[in-house]
């Protein structure tokens, strides 16, 4: 049957094909249906005359000319339109095989996603829609949502940026300093849905690979931006440790107690790549700090390996110089706590006021281990209940519990 | 395209409703040199005097009535306005971040919605 190949087609090609389509039509609606059209007519013709040598490039050429097709219609019920470009001809097209034919666009598409004029959850979703893909039905899962709500922000992106003319070219780099940043803080937006979701059932395996193949995709046309390859290593060693992260009864298990014999050997040489890359060129910029942070963690060999908790600490002070946020003050307390202590520990966060924190969960959830490791069980458990009232996903859920009630039996 | 740059600011720092404050004279200067920079990229633009000077016509069910004062009262108000013609969304950003204010203040950028072919914002 050629729909598995169809699928698999749509899957590898289709977040190329649309940026292709909408680079050229300047229309993000248009690129979307005409690859729509291209692929129900693949699902007509592939069975009965057999698939194409170039399913890709097939895919590309139909959809261009439903593209065409819709452009024309269009103009005739309203003569405003101006002229769609020619295409441009290429003789080569059906002879020489598959993605070459179709014009590489995807960081335009990205760029357009991206665009800080957008909402920040929207440009992670459409991102994730156009640009890789995904289902509707996927994304909304990860988003929390249902299929008709995000269809709903995804209309909306996509009549913002019409509406609002944002640009279809990929800004120049002066710009890319706040450019850019938008991208990567709506890849992470995106990578963190994924990597949540994966705690629970493990169904987006799939979604993170996608996470994978887009920051390889830019970290490969942008070679000179640090934090482009730096956030390319995050996910990769994140990833990496993936099958350490849940114990046999569907609990978290905290990064240092996760057997390193576990994480992907694979993805860690893959993500030492970027790493180095990233430090070839150089800024101590908060994702590389934290980037460091991964590798840390990433270099240890067996549970044997002492934990490197100063070292984590000191990347930890760096960042705080940088970033002086709570996550970061929580994050830094954790190791902060392995080296000098839980009492040192409770006095950096002291800083922060408990009353703006009660319905922060990693505030409750560092406060239920510190103050059980300083001994005032009471405390501790009052901290662990507070945790547990605030909906962490399931994995953690069962962690917490775990650590309240080894208190109760003390 | 065009777009019109909305300017909000507080009027506390150009002296109040009244805009009557020292700030007014220095903010005038920086809008002309600012407008000498925008070339031919300005289709229409003014500053509006202070809310204090505000009147409202307010329709309801088809029965207009008149107010003293701005609408909606807000701790920004509307100051100023501009058209400007840019090629895209990032044009319009870049031209907006030149706008001078006072302190702090926003700017809305909100595109135009185009006229048929032959009528045109007056320049």
């Amino acid at each position: 049957m050629a729909s598995a190949l169809l699928e698999q087609t749509y899957r590898s090609a289709g977040g190329r094909i649309i940026a292709a389509l909408a680079a050229r039509f300047r229309d993000l609606d248009l690129a979307e249906e005409a690859l729509a059209e291209a692929c129900s007519r693949a699902a007509k013709v592939w069975p009965g005359s057999g698939p194409p040598d170039a399913p890709s490039a097939w895919l590309y050429r139909t959809a261009e000319r439903a593209a065409l097709d819709m452009v024309r219609r269009r103009q005739v019920r309203q003569t405003l339109l101006p002229e769609p470009p020619e295409p441009e001809p290429n003789a080569e097209d059906l002879m020489s095989s598959d993605d070459a034919n179709i014009p590489e666009e995807r960081l335009r598409l990205i760029f357009i996603c991206c665009h800080p004029a957008v909402a920040p959850d929207s440009r992670a979703a459409l991102t994730l829609r156009l640009v890789c893909g995904l289902e509707i039905a996927e994304i909304a899962r990860a988003f929390l949502t249902n299929d008709i709500a995000l269809q709903q922000r995804l209309v909306r992106a996509k009549r913002k940026i019409r509406e609002a003319g944002v640009s279809f070219e990929v800004p120049g780099p002066e710009h890319w300093a706040e450019r850019l940043s938008a991208v990567l803080s709506t890849l992470e937006v995106a990578y963190s849905k994924a990597h949540e979701d994966a705690a629970g059932s493990g169904r987006h395996a799939g979604f993170a690979a996608e996470m994978l193949g887009l920051t390889a995709l830019l970290a490969s046309m942008m070679p000179d931006e640090a934090e482009v390859q730096a956030l390319a290593a995050i996910i990769r060693f994140a990833e990496a440790r993936r099958p350490a992260r849940l114990g046999a009864d569907g609990s978290m298990i905290p990064l240092s107690e996760q057997d390193p014999a576990r994480w992907s050997t694979e993805l860690i040489t893959d993500a030492r790549r970027y790493c180095g890359r990233a430090l070839s060129i150089g800024l101590p910029a908060p994702r590389i700090l934290n980037m460091m942070i991964h590798a840390l963690w990433c270099g240890r060999r067996s549970l044997d390996d002492p934990p490197p908790w100063k070292a984590v600490l000191s990347a930890y002070d760096m960042l705080l110089a940088l970033q002086d946020n709570p996550i970061v003050t929580i994050n830094r307390a954790v190791a902060l706590a392995e080296v000098e202590g839980p009492d040192a520990a409770l006095a950096a966060i002291a800083a922060l006021e408990p009353e703006r924190f009660a319905t922060f969960l990693p505030y409750q959830a560092l406060m239920g281990d510190l103050l059980a490791r300083a001994g005032d069980t009471t405390a501790a458990r009052a901290a662990f209940d507070r945790a547990l009232e605030l909906g962490p996903g399931e994995a953690e859920w069962r962690y917490l519990a775990a650590r309240r009630a080894a208190l109760s039996d003390a | 395209m065009q777009y019109m740059l909305l300017i909000y600011e507080n009027e506390e720092v150009f002296g109040g409703p009244e805009k009557d404050g020292p700030a007014m004279a220095d903010i005038r200067v920086r809008h002309f040199n600012f407008l000498s920079n925008l070339g031919d990229k300005r289709v229409a633009g003014g500053g509006l005097k202070g809310t204090a000077y505000a009147t409202t016509v307010r329709t309801v069910d088809g029965a207009q009535t008149i107010h003293d004062g701005p609408f909606p009262e807000a701790k920004e108000q509307l100051g100023g306005y501009y058209v400007v013609e840019a090629a895209d969304l990032d044009e319009a950003i870049a031209i907006a971040k030149q706008v001078p204010l006072g302190r702090d203040g926003a700017i809305e950028i909100r595109p135009l919605i185009a006229m048929p072919p032959g009528v045109s914002v007056q320049r």
